[in-house]
């Protein structure tokens, strides 16, 4: 399939995937902070749900907005707030939209027209609980019409490759939060990570009320069942690159193949306490970074020209401008 | 009958010829029960087209190629609509063969009488005739008698003549492809002293086995002249008196005169021919 | 209660169809019938006055004297309306009121007002429709439209566009066989033609050379391109698809508008346009045997195939867009899936070492074929406009070298020129040694000697327009024009002939069109699809193009136009 569409699929399905965490994060986040009893904006729990899902330059401060739910949600000024998320997911879908069926169009069309307008903006003031439901139910029916209306074939599972790299991230940067301040994370900390993965109840099935640091992290990552755990994430990627370029499991043909087998080796055969052993910030860091580089490989095997015409003149121009827009949408 | 043809004759040269001259008969005139509707004939490289009518009321095409070329392609695309003069019921017999004397002075009849480059009048083909004549002293009769003995007798076989096969060649070996039988009853016919013309044109192949000849190409037959009837068509190659399904592109005395497409160019080297004939009913 | 008063006019109780029920003053006055017997009733409440609708089928008596008794001869069945029961309507009340107001009408005949037997049919069933259902039928088919996509993009300042449905209206445009027979020999001839004009003119010029078409006139041509002299192109076919548009004339007679040779488009609206029309009129589709138009998509991807240079394996073919911006990207897209083919922007391709590829997930795949939608000026940045984002950086040099072919040829658009247009009946004489089959609109150009002085000497019938695209000499519409204003024309010609063109006033022939006043006609043109490959293919019918506004000739989608089915029996 041409490069450029399987570029837009990978980046739709990682941006519908983006805009469900964030309204599930936001949604958990603002329940607890309205239940707890700080008043304490430099203690608030928003601090650590910015950090982990904006954009932000490094080493610069990052302030807190007057009012961080919206400011995640629906304001356009900040690039990574849901409605963004929307409208770069529905860029993409148009510039793909004869490989999707009418009906993903339609719905994500729809919720995109409804995330600009007034009336996301009163839902937000008067039943923001729905405005999240909402997102979240597109972001279910959305990906229910893809598996179910979409031909199963190299395009789809590039949208899938999107959709977990961006879940793995995720995942990822919430259960980091936990490392924000110095101590033992507090047990509704813990409950608000956990609620936030929609993980509470799985979590519980697993470990019962054995409701410790230790066995959170393990869940978030190493969980074999819970689908929004690493490990389960990484599983998926690993399957759709090698359905992509259809070789064998336990091989690898390109370098993102080959990072994706080594990172979710290294899961299979860790355990939680190797993982606290190196601290939790620097694993959850070099996992990040792993994703990071999937997914530059991704680019560079799958939609780059081959490397042996980079060298090319007359096209360097057409490479630079398809970096430059790559490097936007990372954050 | 609503028939559409599309007849396309292409030339490959293996090294370029130039200084080319060309004739084609591929316009068929509104006679005999058909209507030309519409017809386009077109030649690439592109070249003005210049009409003339010939000596045998034959509607025909010059052209000029000056430059040097390696390729012509010479199209023509016909709408027609056809009507059997000859009704099955009323064949056209009651001419006795001892008023043919007559025809010889007439003007239209005289050319169809004699020898021509295709076709000689001898006394072994007037043997073979008489042969095939049987007792008859009908003209048409005879003509039919003719056609369906070469149609029984003679071997349909695409390799075994040449463009250039004189019908002396074909009366005595029996084999050849529908110009071959075309010019073998003419020659026969003639020696009877009935009138009789070299017919080039395309026909549509009704059955459904496709087991008629010559319909995926241009095709060849005969027609006779019966006092009082004006010219009346026979095709020796399917056996079959000549109906709507039958287009004339144009009549002569032999092929000679209505060759398709003829010409000659100045250049070394071999050519390629190709042809394809396409004849279609419409709706 | 309503309800009672009004059956009781008509003479029927409670709602239940009564088979041979007694007639009514009311109707027996209405037209002059002789006795009127109801059967089979609906009654729905009128959703506009909030009173009630009796719809019923109303059979007439041939026989004046025939009264209740026995079985009547029915003649005519017709649907009539009542309208709380006051008056009936018979005949094709849709049409009672249609005018053709001298112009060519397509469905009704000018002198006595009857229509044409191939539309009988139509005139029959739709004719006796009500308003309301026909209206009904419309909402119908827009909302399947705007469901289905089938949308043109309008973009307005900075945003990313409203997208519209090209308007339809749902009276088919009936063209019976024999006529269709005419017009398919002349377009047939016509592309013929124009292939070889422009075969010609980039080799030989034996045209120009013996004087038929003066030099300058193709050589200024504003899309000549003269990087195409000497270059052999495929089959040595120029135009692949052309869109030639027809019109008829106040006799009836067909008539070439213009011909597009570039990128005509249009083609997907007719393909969308004949399943709603099947959808919405599925009995009166069948039952006049419409010759279908669905596989043009199957019979475009021949005609490319058919030029592949490649020698063996399947040939690859694409469709080069500018992009979703464009405005025809619906058509692009649509016209890609319906045939198999991938649909590219000049970002998808890269040429190298003279061979153009596709840059997919696979690496990169040669291309053999480009459908492009993209005009000539906008191919190559390397060779044409500098600025051009939309094209491809070397795909010029892999053109010319053959190894990959562009449908339409670089510099068809000579031949789709103001000025050449007026050439085509020559060339159709000089290559073909034939009269046209389809006639020009008659235009004169100044720099012949007679036509000078036909428009010098009737300067008020004639439209007289600047020769060249980049014009700048005005219009003159003779008709509307004061005398002080033709003078000066005139004077303007004689100074400078070459610069003017001129055509007398184009009547467009008329079609009976849903308005919202009810039927009326309104003007309407024809652009049949020829595609040029192995053998030449005209799609039945095509698209008939309907100027929306009252009395308006502008039957472009942008201003004001519409679009109905082409029926072609």
């Amino acid at each position: 399939m041409l490069s450029r569409v399987a570029d837009s699929l990978y980046w739709l399905g990682r941006y519908v995937e983006r805009a469900e965490n964030l309204a599930r994060i936001v949604e958990v986040t603002r329940r607890e902070d309205l239940e707890s009893f700080r008043h304490d904006p430099s203690d608030s729990l928003w601090k650590p749900v910015l950090f982990a899902t904006c954009v932000q330059e490094e080493d610069k401060e990052l302030e807190t907005p007057d009012d961080p739910a919206h400011f995640i949600t629906l304001d356009r000024k900040n690039p990574a707030s849901i409605a963004n998320c929307i409208a770069g997911a529905r860029e993409n879908a148009r510039v793909v939209r004869d490989q999707i069926s009418e009906e993903m169009w339609l719905e994500l069309n729809s919720i995109h027209l409804f995330l600009r307008s007034d009336a996301a903006e009163r839902s937000f003031h008067d039943d923001p609980d729905g405005l999240f439901r909402r997102i979240i139910r597109f972001s279910i029916i959305f990906q229910g019409l893809t598996q179910s209306t979409i031909l199963q074939d190299e395009g789809w599972h590039f949208s899938r490759l999107g959709k977990f790299i961006e879940r793995a991230d995720k995942t990822s940067r919430i259960l980091d939060t936990l490392t924000f301040r110095t101590g033992e994370p507090s047990a509704m900390a813990l409950l608000a990570v956990l609620r936030s993965c929609s993980g509470f109840t799985a979590f519980r099935s697993e470990y019962r009320d054995d409701n410790s640091f230790r066995n959170v992290a393990s869940f978030l990552f190493f969980s074999v069942n819970f689908p929004r755990s690493i490990r389960f994430c990484l599983r998926r990627i690993n399957e759709a690159l090698l359905e992509i370029s259809g070789t064998s499991d336990g091989f690898f043909t390109n370098e993102a193949e080959r990072l994706t087998g080594r990172t979710l080796a290294q899961i299979n055969f860790t355990d939680v306490d190797q993982l606290f052993k190196a601290g939790l910030h620097q694993s959850v860091d070099e996992l990040q970074q792993n994703l990071n580089d999937i997914g530059q490989c991704i680019f560079e095997n799958y939609v780059l020209l081959p490397s042996e015409l980079r060298d090319v003149v007359r096209t360097e121009g057409l490479q630079h401008s398809l970096l430059q827009q790559h490097r936007q949408k990372q954050q | 009958m609503q028939l559409k043809v599309y007849h396309r004759t292409e030339y490959h040269y293996h090294a370029p010829v130039y200084d080319s001259i060309n004739e084609v008969k591929l316009s068929p005139r509104d006679a005999n029960g058909q209507v030309c509707k519409s017809c386009i004939v077109s030649v690439v490289p592109p070249v003005k087209l210049n009409p003339y009518i010939d000596l045998n009321g034959n509607r025909a095409h010059h052209f000029e190629i000056p430059e040097p070329h390696q390729r012509l392609v010479i199209e023509a695309r016909m709408r027609m609509e056809t009507a059997a003069t000859i009704k099955i019921e009323d064949l056209p017999y009651g001419v006795e063969m001892s008023s043919l004397r007559e025809l010889g002075k007439r003007d239209d009849c005289r050319p169809f009488l004699q020898s021509s480059p295709y076709v000689e009048v001898n006394p072994e083909v007037w043997r073979e005739a008489i042969d095939m004549m049987d007792e008859s002293s009908d003209v048409f009769q005879t003509s039919y008698a003719i056609m369906a003995t070469i149609f029984k007798e003679y071997k349909y076989d695409p390799g075994a003549t040449v463009v250039t096969t004189h019908a002396n060649e074909v009366v005595k070996k029996r084999q050849g492809v529908c110009q071959d039988f075309a010019h073998a009853m003419v020659a026969l016919c003639r020696s009877l002293t009935i009138p009789a013309r070299y017919v080039s044109g395309y026909f549509f192949d009704a059955t459904r086995d496709n087991s008629l000849r010559g319909s995926e190409a241009t095709h060849a037959w005969v027609e006779v002249f019966v006092e009082g009837h004006g010219w009346i068509g026979l095709d020796p190659t399917n056996n079959k008196v000549v109906d709507d399904t039958y287009i004339v592109l144009a009549t002569g005395r032999d092929y000679t005169d209505v060759a398709p497409v003829s010409g000659s160019y100045y250049g070394g080297g071999t050519s390629k021919l190709k042809v394809h004939v396409a004849v279609r009913r419409v709706r | 209660m309503r309800l009672g008063r009004d059956l009781e006019r008509v003479g029927l109780d409670g709602g239940a169809g009564v088979d041979g029920g007694p007639e009514t003053d009311d109707v027996r006055r209405h037209r002059d019938q002789a006795v009127v017997f109801i059967s089979g009733s609906v009654i729905e409440r009128d959703a506009d006055s909030h009173g009630l609708r009796l719809c019923c089928r109303i059979q007439t008596s041939a026989n004046k004297n025939q009264e209740r008794s026995g079985i009547p001869e029915w003649s005519a069945s017709v649907t009539a309306f009542v309208w709380h029961g006051v008056c009936i309507e018979f005949g094709h009340p849709m049409f009672t009121d249609y005018a053709t107001d001298g112009f060519f009408d397509e469905m009704f005949s000018a002198k006595g007002g009857q229509a044409f037997p191939h539309y009988a049919k139509i005139r029959d069933q739709i004719g006796s429709m009500s308003d309301e259902q026909l209206r009904e039928k419309q909402r119908h088919l827009d909302a399947s439209f705007l469901e289905q996509g089938v949308t043109f993009t309008v973009y307005g300042d900075g945003d990313h566009g409203t997208e519209r449905i090209f308007p339809f209206d749902p009276l088919p445009r009936v063209i019976p066989a024999d006529e269709w027979q005419v017009i398919e020999d002349g377009l047939t001839q016509r592309i013929i033609a124009l292939n070889l004009f422009l075969n010609d003119i980039y080799h030989e010029g034996k045209i120009i050379k013996d004087g038929i078409v003066p030099e300058e006139v193709v050589k200024t041509a504003a899309h000549y391109r003269p990087e195409m002299v000497g270059v052999d192109v495929p089959q040595n076919i120029y135009m692949h698809i052309c869109g030639s548009d027809l019109i008829r004339d106040d006799e009836g007679n067909y008539l070439v508008l213009e011909d597009n040779g570039r990128c005509p488009s249009g083609a997907s609206y007719v393909l969308e346009n004949r399943e709603a029309m099947k959808r919405a009129f599925p009995k009166l589709y069948q039952s006049l045997g419409v010759r279908p138009v669905g596989d043009y998509p199957a019979l475009l991807r021949k005609t490319l195939e058919f030029l592949s240079p490649r020698q063996a394996g399947m040939p690859v073919c694409v469709l080069l867009t500018p992009g979703l911006y464009n405005s025809a990207y619906f058509e692009h897209s649509f016209l890609a899936k319906q045939m198999g083919i991938e649909i590219v922007e000049g970002r998808d391709l890269v040429a190298v070492d003279g061979y153009v590829y596709m840059r997919t997930t696979r690496g990169l795949v040669q291309v053999d074929v480009i459908y492009r939608r993209i005009d000539d000026d906008f191919l190559d940045p390397t060779v044409f406009r500098k600025d051009s984002l939309l094209g491809v950086p070397g795909i010029m040099e892999a053109y010319l070298k053959g190894n990959v072919v562009l449908a339409n040829a670089l510099g068809t658009g000579v031949a789709d020129d103001k000025v050449t247009y007026a050439y085509v009946p020559d060339m159709i004489k000089y290559y073909l040694d034939q009269d046209p089959i389809l006639n020009n609109v008659p235009t004169f150009l100044g720099w012949r000697k007679k036509d000078r002085n036909h428009m010098l000497e009737n300067l008020e019938n004639l439209v007289v327009k600047a020769a060249n695209e980049s014009g700048g000499y005005g219009m003159l519409m003779g008709p509307s024009s004061t005398k002080a204003e033709r003078a000066e024309f005139a004077e303007k010609i004689r100074e400078n002939p070459r610069n003017y063109v001129a055509q007398p006033v184009v009547s467009l022939s008329r079609h009976p069109t849903i308005c919202p006043e009810g039927i009326e006609g309104r003007h309407v043109d024809l652009r049949p699809f020829v595609l040029c490959g192995e053998d030449i293919e005209i799609i039945p019918g095509g698209l008939t193009r309907v100027a929306l506004n009252k009395g308006s000739l502008v039957v472009n989608s942008s201003q004001g136009g519409g679009s109905k089915d082409t029926w072609v029996l």
